[in-house]
């Protein structure tokens, strides 16, 4: 079957995920659940955003930003994790690259935390649960800027 | 127990379960349990201490805990794996959290612990001291019981 030919494309809308030049922004996520960060790296990846890398604590999630960086474009980072919390995760990773993009993503009812992160210098923040449009949008607003 | 503490917990536990399995969501009878009771195969565990103290526990049978899980993931997971437990510890946070910022915003000051998650077969929970109630929740992939034991710190 030819298949190019055979079916038109109907989205000529270029996916969020794609800068101008074509290649995708790169993302790291930075959450202990096991569940978000799959819900995250699906959101995203279906909208052609390449998830380069995951890290389960904020520990982790500041090493890898170091190895990544400058290959980097944006950092997802829960709140409530082991080891070290997403505030001071992103203190640190703010203190290294202070025009790192970051978002929050936080569960309902941390709103002073929430205020303290953008304080801190993260872009935006993204209230669980999770849905598609919520995430999409938040996340292209942030590398708009 | 004050009715205050479990209508936020209700409201919370309707409105995620709704969000998050994109379904009807139906809420059976309130009941009491006191001193000991079974729990179904699957309970999500979350603490309070502060004004108040106590535990509300999200119980469900391994199959629901299954298909929620599954449900929530988007596709079928073989068994309640790792990914599973997550998605249930999960569900867990995102209903305590809504319901507890009512409860703050009603002046009651307290903090959480993350969820703990039990699994397995005929396990039984005492509390001597708190009596518990129970809020049945029926969506299409079973009952899950929210079962809130909360008092007033002495």
């Amino acid at each position: 079957m030819k298949t190019k030919q055979d079916f038109p494309s109907i989205n000529e809308r270029a996916p969020d995920g794609k800068k101008e030049d074509g290649t995708p922004f790169r993302v790291l996520i930075v959450d202990d659940s096991m569940f978000v960060a799959k819900q995250i790296g699906q959101i995203l990846t279906s909208e052609g955003y390449d998830v380069v890398a995951s890290a389960a604590d904020g520990e982790q999630g500041v090493e890898k930003y170091k190895e990544l960086y400058p290959n980097i474009d944006l950092v997802t980072m829960d709140i409530t994790m082991p080891k070290m919390d997403g505030i001071t995760a992103l203190e640190h990773i703010m203190n290294f690259d202070k025009n790192a993009r970051v978002v929050m993503i936080s569960a309902l009812g941390k709103q002073d935390l929430v205020k303290k992160s953008l304080l801190l210098g993260a872009r935006n923040y993204i209230v669980k649960p999770l849905d598609r449009k919520k995430v999409l949008e938040r996340i292209s607003q942030v590398l708009e800027k | 127990m004050r009715v205050e503490y479990i209508n936020p917990f209700v409201e919370a536990a309707f409105n995620v379960l709704k969000e998050v399995l994109n379904a009807d969501v139906r809420r059976g009878e309130l009941y009491l349990k006191s001193t000991t009771m079974p729990v179904l195969g699957v309970a999500a565990l979350v603490g309070l201490a502060g004004d108040v103290e106590g535990r509300v526990l999200f119980d469900m049978s391994k199959d629901t805990a299954l298909a929620v899980a599954s449900a929530m993931n988007g596709e079928q997971l073989p068994s309640l794996d790792e990914l599973g437990k997550a998605t249930i510890t999960e569900l867990a946070n995102m209903i305590t959290a809504q319901a507890v910022t009512k409860l703050h915003d009603l002046g009651f000051k307290f903090d959480l612990t993350p969820p703990a998650l039990f699994t397995g077969e005929n396990m039984e929970i005492s509390d001597h001291e708190v009596e518990a109630l129970i809020v049945p929740m029926e969506v299409p992939q079973g009952k899950i019981e929210i079962n809130v034991a909360i008092r007033e710190r002495a």
